[in-house]
């Protein structure tokens, strides 16, 4: 679509797009969300009495709603996976390689997603017992924890 | 995402609702007929391409017809006039929505020029308030000085924009033009 003028230099533009809106948390992200900020892991019992944390809406074998029956977990936890990032994009929890784990945390039945600060791909490990580092700033946000750490290493 | 903690009243309040902030950042090679524009821009002048078949001329310069569905290229470029009429209008009454800094209402214009023609639109009218815009008045570019012209903003869809070396458009007092002159200009 472009007419055929000579090239001498390349020349770039950038954009960006931003679209900002607020979401309604419902009670149990709500719940989870408002733990956070209080430096506490919120899980959510099941019908089959099992605690789910990051908590659901909804019981993942029926689909059935479920009672708002909370429960702390962690802080403590296990790494059950594991992925190492050795480049961060500005869109990742850190700026340094880490990596993204499910930590199983003490009292929960299902694991969380969240970001492992390691400092080396060698640190990492399936097993690997994991403790949190909040942020001194807690506004409600799933980066209120800003990532797991090695246990006794924080 | 700092936003947030303003929102929150009572620190020890249940956390309810949660801002979300999409952005999608990106960055693309400039189009050769758009740089051959913004360098045009900066010497002081407003370029376009004639197409070859219809004769309509198009502002910036594209490189190719939509109507014919032809390229353009370097030898259907003409060097346009900084002078013309607006020929249609939109008062922005702006709402503090993010993003936004205007908190005036004011008018974006399309402006038609004269010969050899062609079509600019969202320009900025100066020297006149919102109100006082109406089509068919006579405007001219106020061009920025040389010094302070930027093509920073224009990209590969920004058509019609020139907003780092014109300043705006203003009245130039001259009787206005018809309806009847305005058909058949533009696309």
């Amino acid at each position: 679509m472009c007419s055929s003028t000579a090239v001498t230099e390349q020349r770039f533009s950038t954009t960006t797009i931003e679209f900002p809106y607020t979401r309604t948390l419902g009670p149990v992200y709500s719940a989870f969300l408002t733990g956070l900020r209080d430096q506490k892991i919120v899980g959510i019992t099941s019908r089959d009495g099992k605690v789910l944390c990051p908590p659901t809406e909804w019981d993942p074998q029926t689909g059935e709603a479920l009672e708002l029956d909370f429960v702390e977990v962690g802080p403590g936890g296990v790494v059950e996976t594991w992925a190492w990032v050795t480049e961060p994009t500005r869109k990742h929890p850190l700026d340094h390689p880490f990596a993204f784990a499910l930590v199983r945390l003490d009292g929960a039945d299902s694991a969380l997603l969240h970001a492992v600060d390691a400092g080396s791909i060698d640190a990492m490990h399936t097993g690997m017992r994991v403790t949190p580092r909040w942020r001194d700033e807690r506004i409600g946000y799933i980066t209120d924890l800003e990532a797991f750490v090695p246990e006794g290493s924080a | 995402m700092s936003d947030a903690s303003q929102d929150v009243v009572d620190p020890n309040a249940p956390v309810v609702g949660m801002d979300y902030f999409m952005s999608l950042h990106f960055k693309e090679i400039i189009c050769p007929v758009v740089r051959r524009y913004a360098d045009a821009l900066r010497d002081g002048k407003l370029i376009g391409h004639r197409c070859p078949k219809c004769g309509l001329v198009y502002a910036p310069p594209r490189g190719y017809c939509p109507i014919d569905v032809i390229e353009t290229t370097d030898a259907d470029e003409v060097q346009l006039a900084d002078h013309g009429f607006i020929t249609n209008y939109t008062v922005v009454t702006p709402v503090a929505y993010y993003g936004q800094e205007a908190t005036e209402p004011f008018a974006k214009v399309s402006v038609q020029l004269d010969e050899p023609g062609g079509a600019l639109s969202l320009q900025d009218v100066l020297e006149i308030g919102a109100d006082e815009v109406r089509v068919g008045m006579r405007v001219e570019a106020v061009w920025a000085p040389e010094s302070e012209r930027n093509v920073d903003e224009i990209g590969n869809r920004s058509w019609g924009s020139a907003e780092g070396c014109i300043r705006g458009w203003r009245p130039t007092g001259e009787p206005d033009v018809a309806a009847d002159q305005m058909s058949d200009k533009a696309f």
